[in-house]
């Protein structure tokens, strides 16, 4: 009996510690980061090798999943316009999902998979190879090195791409409407324009801004605490994507509570 | 000079270091030796502050570096370059990038001037020719050279060398033997070398210092080693797989 109250008690009070110390760490990260950024103490070449690795190489990724994003929101509402006939609000809630909820999340998810991994992997890498080490032994801080010019890419590069993929996605969204629905792409276009969205495209943008903060100082965060070799490289990667799968939902609640938008 | 006294440290339930006490003098090559898992490169990471010991102090020139804080440290590891036995170039940048690293970094020098520096420092260990290759493209003999050239960058005054001929072929090993004798002899500094190569050890070495069990089991020149009468220490020079030593 005393057994099957203390399992699950002890698996909660473990999972509890493990989120404190992810909290902990990556918070003690994050004031790190910006103490080196005031006054800004970091490897401009290395932020420009990063911002060139973060952005141009996701750049077509978030492109592919912004047309089908914006494809999918008329293939949702099609079915409805067409009943209703109600084919001027299709620009409304194609606009308000893809800037306000959609977009980021999806965009979000896709850098956290292609960047945010990858940034793990690379670090871990470094950290069982003795790579962080050796920047150590050089007397190069590995923070100014490697993770504040990580830290400007993916903010800089997340709200470039969440742009960028806004017009992908009603680009996908208006190819749809003409073929599904017979609304012409300039109508549609017309009506996302006229539809006043944009506290929607503002409050994407600062959602695709907070993204970048977790996903950089998280997958750093996992990257740099690597232990145990190539399984542990290994493990950071999962838990890298786990933790902020579930901080860009977190970050996606919060604003949405805090800025309501579309009321 | 570099005095460790009385370092302690444990992982966890292993205690590796148990009350080390060694003194580095001016301008020798020290060879610190022993099985492997024994602690040597536990011992000299201690002064570069890679890790920090459960007691015991660490003194440089006569100041004591034990407890400085990280950013503290950066003067001490300017001083006090370190090879490590995986040579640890960075992977993403050629070699004469990682080379001009500490150049850019330290002295602030532009793209060029640093790239003129680091060739300096490479023809110092015969690798200008591998300027434009990237680490991966080398063996293991000469992404060792490049990181000695790395670590000269930094002018030091000591230079530890984490296991430099371990993996290599005999030739490779020879070389990175010579190069260290002519670093003492052409830039007087004091070499630290993590070793369990018997036969660099008898070659390079001015001293040598062998731990076993988390002590300095014996400390002395290369011919104190060879008469020594300790059945721990003639087992390990003469490689003989039976006898008292606990591995």
């Amino acid at each position: 009996m005393r057994n099957v109250l203390v399992g699950p008690v002890s698996v909660v009070g473990r999972a509890s510690m493990g989120l404190m110390a992810t909290l902990g760490g990556a918070t003690m990260l994050l004031g790190r980061i910006l103490r080196a950024l005031l006054p800004p103490r970091f490897d401009r070449d290395e932020a420009w090798r990063q911002l060139y690795a973060v952005g141009v190489k996701s750049s077509a990724i978030v492109m592919v999943t912004a047309l089908f994003v914006g494809a999918i929101m008329v293939i949702q509402t099609a079915f409805y316009v067409q009943r209703t006939g109600a084919t001027s609000l299709l620009g409304f809630g194609v606009g308000f999902t893809v800037f306000a909820e959609i977009g980021p999340i999806l965009i979000g998810l896709m850098f956290s998979g292609r960047v945010g991994a990858n940034n793990t992997a690379e670090l871990g890498t470094m950290v069982v190879t003795e790579q962080v080490d050796a920047l150590r032994a050089l007397a190069i801080d590995p923070i100014g090195y490697l993770v504040v010019p990580r830290f400007i890419a993916m903010i800089v590069m997340m709200l470039m791409l969440m742009a960028l993929g806004d017009v992908f996605a009603i680009i996908g969204a208006a190819l749809t409407a003409d073929t599904l629905v017979g609304v012409d792409p300039s109508v549609l276009i017309g009506d996302i324009l006229d539809s006043h969205l944009l506290d929607e495209y503002l409050l994407g943008l600062g959602k695709a801004f907070c993204f970048g903060v977790s996903i950089s100082v998280l997958s750093c965060w996992y990257g740099l605490g690597v232990r145990g070799g190539a399984t542990g490289v290994g493990r950071a990667v999962n838990n890298s994507v786990v933790a902020n799968a579930a901080a860009i939902f977190f970050i996606d609640f919060v604003m949405g509570w805090i800025f309501p938008v579309g009321l | 000079m570099i005095e460790f006294i009385d370092i302690h440290k444990s992982f966890g339930p292993k205690h590796v270091l148990r009350g080390v006490s060694l003194t580095v003098e001016q301008g020798q090559v020290l060879y610190l030796v022993g099985s492997s898992g024994a602690g040597k490169s536990v011992l000299v990471k201690h002064l570069v502050g890679l890790l920090r010991p459960d007691s015991g102090r660490i003194v440089l020139d006569g100041r004591d570096i034990t407890w400085l804080s990280e950013a503290e440290f950066y003067p001490v590891r300017k001083k006090c370059a370190m090879v490590f036995q995986n040579s640890t170039l960075f992977d993403s940048m050629t070699v004469l990038d990682n080379v001009a690293l500490p150049y850019r970094k330290h002295h602030r020098l532009d793209r060029a001037e640093a790239s003129r520096r680091a060739l300096e420092k490479l023809a110092l260990v015969d690798m200008e020719h591998a300027a434009r290759r990237f680490p991966g493209d080398l063996g293991d003999g000469l992404r060792k050279r490049v990181a000695i050239a790395r670590a000269l960058t930094l002018d030091p005054e000591f230079v530890i060398f984490d296991e430099p001929t371990t993996g290599l072929d005999p030739v490779a090993a020879a070389n990175v033997d010579q190069l260290i004798r002519s670093l003492r002899n052409d830039t007087g500094v004091t070499a630290i070398v993590v070793s369990h190569d018997l036969r660099s050890i008898f070659t390079v070495a001015d001293r040598i210092a062998m731990i076993y069990e988390g002590h300095i089991r014996l400390d002395g020149t290369p011919e104190d080693f060879r008469r020594s009468a300790d059945p721990v220490v003639s087992q390990f020079i003469h490689g003989r797989p039976d006898g008292p030593m606990k591995i």
